[in-house]
């Protein structure tokens, strides 16, 4: 049998891929702007910009062009990162997890395009929204996954608690629920019910108009979002892992921000600066629900599931 | 799942053949549809349907507005210093115009009780400057066929991107002066808006008729339609804004007809 390839913390590579993390996340705010400020559409053309690399920066131009600059810098970044983890790294796990992020970059390049090409169509907007987000958490896994603390973690704890699937769940409801606003966005839904908190006057809105049942949809969303936001924190300071309970906090931390700006987001009649940061604010809070759920299944063991049966029924399980 | 979404998911499950990205600038013309003697044909009409009826009763009127005028919206140009620098005291926009009473911009058009037939499309394009960040004019009027000439007299880089709902769809840059584009409509659509997504305030609609009796309101609101066969006709007045009224009219051979319209803000 082959021995398991022997992790080398590498500061430079995880300092890397920390950055590029950082510059995804910038460019998922940036995404943000352009659909904030209409300028979607601005460059009619794709790879080029009106038929050459730099256009004037004016107007919506400065927007679209802006972003296709950085998700140039970020697809250049991604590059690096995966050739100098096939490179360097010998755990194949990791490689592999490095060019499917360069893969996911190409991808994401190709459906930008798309959008501009077949003049955003509400599946390719949405797709490319959400592949945004699965990219950003890969770069995140690459990050961890060359940190000292992934590479010198000994898990001796037992997740009695259930502190990782807590945290997975949360992760997968916070997808969800940044795919949902993905379609509320690109629908137009944004303003569909134009009070906040409350949905047109009422807990629950008549549904009369399109795009109301997405919006009211995303709101009842973010109550779930906070109930698995939740659920990971108390686990966590059950399971009493310091780490993961600071990890849970600020994920709670951005959900309560996050709410705030999007009923920021409707009563300010969708204004370009919490429009804008509600994005990307979603997006810190899946990165930091992923981030838990690495970290949960890193830091401590998984469940023995026939001890805890065994356990729950009185019976002694011997080995 | 719309057409559009649809084709979205085809085109996306095969990626690496639709990335046919050109870039750069293209003049691109669409030949209008195939028609008898290179008309289009009118709607219900097949290409052989027979040339519609000519006639040379006049409809004529004026559209007023009582009410409040809204104010006029102050345009932010600071996002293109060329703008600025054509507009030195501003910009501002004013979508319902009033004038003595009278509103300008309306598309007045026959909606219905024309003689069934053929209503060639003139050979003349009609014309959209962008000229001074804004649209000339702000009601484009033509005909299913007839083409659109799109011209770019800034010096500054426009995309101009109509939103029709029934015909296609399209985004083309003219990033130069001078650049000139032509486009056709295939469908009767009336009032869509059309828009440049670098310059946001640009706004002017677009109406396709399938026959040649329409007009726009001038600064007075006044109008006239003229060539109508004799008979009964719904006229229909529509504001961007102030959305539409209608009324039904009987016209006389050689004989003028009074058809006033009055909106209320």
């Amino acid at each position: 049998m082959t021995p398991p390839e022997a992790a080398v913390f590498d500061r430079w590579r995880h300092r890397f891929a920390v950055t590029t993390a950082g510059c995804t996340l910038l460019l998922i705010f940036i995404g943000g702007l352009v659909t904030s400020t209409g300028s979607g559409l601005a460059v009619p053309d794709w790879p080029l910009s009106y038929g050459r690399l730099m256009p004037p920066m004016v107007g919506g131009v400065f927007f679209e062009h802006g972003h296709r600059m950085a998700a140039t810098f970020v697809g250049l970044l991604t590059t690096i990162l995966a050739v100098w983890t096939a490179r360097r790294e010998p755990r194949a796990g990791v490689r592999r997890l490095a060019w499917a992020a360069l893969a996911a970059v190409v991808a994401q390049g190709v459906l930008g395009g798309l959008t501009v090409k077949l003049l955003l169509p509400t599946s390719v907007s949405v797709a490319h929204a959400c592949l945004a987000q699965t990219f950003f958490c890969i770069v995140i896994a690459l990050a961890y996954s060359t940190s000292p603390e992934f590479i010198d973690a000994r898990a001796a704890e037992e997740d009695r608690a259930g502190v990782g699937p807590a945290a997975a769940l949360a992760t997968g409801v916070v997808f969800v629920q940044l795919a949902l606003g993905a379609v509320m966005r690109h629908i137009g839904a944004g303003l569909a019910i134009p009070d906040f908190p409350l949905a047109s006057g009422r807990l629950v809105p008549p549904f009369d108009a399109p795009g109301v049942a997405v919006h009211f949809a995303h709101r009842v969303g973010a109550l779930v979002v906070l109930a698995a936001v939740i659920r990971v924190l108390l686990r966590a300071w059950r399971a009493s892992a310091p780490r993961l309970v600071r990890t849970a906090s600020l994920a709670l931390a951005l959900v309560v921000v996050q709410i705030g700006l999007g009923g920021a987001t409707v009563l300010s009649g969708r204004a370009v600066g919490p429009t804008t940061a509600h994005v990307a604010v979603g997006a810190a809070v899946l990165g930091t629900c992923w981030l838990a759920t690495l970290r949960a299944f890193r830091l401590l063991r998984r469940r023995d599931r026939l001890a805890a049966t065994a356990s729950r029924l009185g019976v002694m399980v011997t080995s | 799942m719309s057409t559009r979404n649809r084709f979205a998911v085809l085109v996306l499950a095969a990626v690496a053949t639709t990335v046919a990205c050109g870039g750069g600038e293209k003049e691109e013309t669409k030949a209008p549809p195939p028609a008898a003697g290179g008309a289009p044909a009118a709607p219900g009409a097949g290409a052989a349907a027979p040339a519609a009826p000519a006639g040379n009763a006049t409809i004529s009127g004026k559209i007023t507005f009582t009410g409040t005028v809204p104010p006029a919206e102050k345009v932010k140009l600071s996002a293109d210093p060329k703008c600025v620098e054509m507009h030195k005291e501003g910009m501002e926009k004013q979508p319902i115009k009033v004038k003595d009473g009278g509103l300008a911009d309306v598309y007045v058009y026959v909606k219905g009780g024309l003689p069934p037939g053929n209503y060639p499309a003139p050979a003349e394009p009609a014309v959209i400057d962008q000229k001074g960040c804004n649209y000339t004019p702000h009601i484009v009027t033509l005909q299913v066929g007839q083409p659109l000439k799109i011209k770019n007299d800034d010096d500054t880089l426009h995309n101009i991107h109509p939103r029709p709902t029934i015909n296609e769809e399209f985004n083309i840059g003219q990033p130069r002066k001078g650049m000139e584009s032509t486009r056709t409509f295939t469908k009767k659509e009336i009032m869509f808006p059309v828009g440049c997504d670098v310059h946001p305030w640009m706004r002017a609609y677009i109406s396709v008729a399938d026959n040649p009796f329409y007009a726009v309101t001038k600064e007075d609101g006044t109008f006239e339609i003229k060539g109508l066969p004799a008979g009964d006709y719904e006229i229909e007045a529509y504001h961007e804004k102030l959305k539409t009224m209608s009324q039904k009219v009987s016209v006389k051979s050689g004989e003028t007809t009074k058809v006033d319209f009055a909106f209320k803000g």
